[in-house]
């Protein structure tokens, strides 16, 4: 059985990636898979990468508060990240998410003497990225797609050598009429309920 | 000139904090002005809340009164200097939160009547970066240098076409001696000293 962590990450529960969370959870449990959903705002997820965590950032292992982030990522097989893209980036509070919990002893290893890192997160054989993006996609392909380049290469490389990714995008969001949402809705449920 | 220098490193002690005080000193000698924005040390919150997110689209999208400061510095701007660690090949949370919420309608871009994004900080001559690295320059090659594309193409686009990008980069800072620290900094001087 497939286990699933999805990280939303969106302030307004009204919003259209709130929906999109909304029809992965719904894709992934009529595939069957099993799910685990973190939802960061709505726990006050804390994104501040702090002196505290910089001093420590050789030393393996999160926060101790961060210990469930940690162990979700551990347990799961397929990542589902759902977020606008601001700034053709992940919102700061995911990026947060990912520089607090995606850390030494848990996403990667650095041995004594080595510049590269090694990857630790073997678990994870897919990653599939929901996102929205409110201008259009030759605009973003301008200023270089840079999250996506974060999921699909920084991301992975600590991740299983044969993981897979899939992106599952809206563009021209501030611009769509309503039709065009409710098919990417139907598109995300469809794609997450055959990849479970 | 007004040059406004975006310092984005949670610890006292940082190497980065050294690197923002020689760009100042370099465009103080160079007869500047310059507005040091220190976020950590002024307890700049990260993530964009549901209240700014709801006014995101409306008349007045800043809500903050720090927002309000930093986004009146930054349209008086000539010169917008970031001096950070680049994490997971991009921008800190913190930073990325910046733009997040400082760089919102109204202060980077407009909204035109079809929904279009027109630029808005026209008056910008200079994009510069200053980073430093655990990698070195060749794997941050392969896996894109995120942090640098999103302030050098995706933020440039809302600034004039004169605008001009530099990057100062210090790479694979792990295994680097203090000489090459010192070098570095030096550099950053006295590029700075020499932007005209």
């Amino acid at each position: 059985m497939t286990r699933a962590l999805v990280v939303h990450c969106h302030p307004l529960d009204d919003s259209l990636v709130a929906a999109a969370r909304n029809r992965v959870l719904a894709g992934l449990d009529s595939g069957g898979a099993e799910v685990r959903h973190t939802d960061l705002y709505a726990i006050g997820f804390e994104p501040d990468f702090t002196a505290e965590d910089h001093a420590n950032h050789l030393v393996a292992g999160a926060d101790p508060s961060l210990a469930n982030h940690v162990a979700d990522l551990q347990w799961c097989d397929m990542l589902v990240l759902v977020y606008p893209t601001w700034w053709s980036g992940q919102p700061a509070m995911l990026k947060g998410w990912i520089d607090r919990v995606w850390v030494k002893g848990v996403a990667w290893d650095l041995p004594e003497g080595a510049n590269r890192l090694r990857p630790l997160l073997s678990n994870v054989r897919r990653i599939v990225v929901v996102t929205t993006h409110g201008s259009s996609k030759l605009v973003n392909a301008l200023e270089g797609e840079s999250g996506k380049r974060t999921v699909t290469r920084s991301l992975r490389t600590m991740c299983h050598p044969f993981t897979r990714t899939n992106w599952l995008a809206m563009y021209g969001v501030d611009t769509a009429p309503a039709e065009r949402r409710t098919a990417f809705l139907d598109r995300v449920e469809r794609r997450l309920a055959r990849l479970a | 000139m007004l040059a406004a220098v975006v310092l984005a490193h949670p610890s006292p002690d940082a190497y980065c904090r050294v690197l923002a005080r020689r760009a100042v000193t370099g465009l103080r000698a160079a007869g500047h002005d310059v507005e040091l924005l220190d976020l950590s040390a002024s307890g700049f919150v990260t993530a964009m809340s549901s209240t700014e997110r709801a006014a995101y689209h409306g008349d007045q999208p800043i809500v903050d009164p720090q927002v309000a400061h930093h986004a009146d510095i930054v349209r008086r701007a000539d010169a917008l200097v970031f001096v950070y660690p680049t994490w997971w090949s991009g921008l800190p949370a913190v930073l990325k939160g910046w733009l997040d919420r400082v760089m919102v309608p109204g202060v980077a871009f407009v909204f035109d009547d079809a929904g279009k994004v027109r630029p808005g900080l026209g008056q910008v001559r200079h994009i510069i970066g200053i980073s430093t690295y655990g990698s070195p320059r060749s794997y941050v090659r392969v896996v894109n240098d995120n942090g640098r594309r999103i302030l050098t193409r995706a933020v440039r686009l809302s600034c004039g076409v004169r605008a001009r990008p530099r990057w100062l980069g210090l790479y694979s800072i792990d295994t680097s001696s203090v000489g090459d620290r010192d070098d570095f900094a030096a550099r950053v001087e006295r590029e700075m000293a020499a932007l005209r």
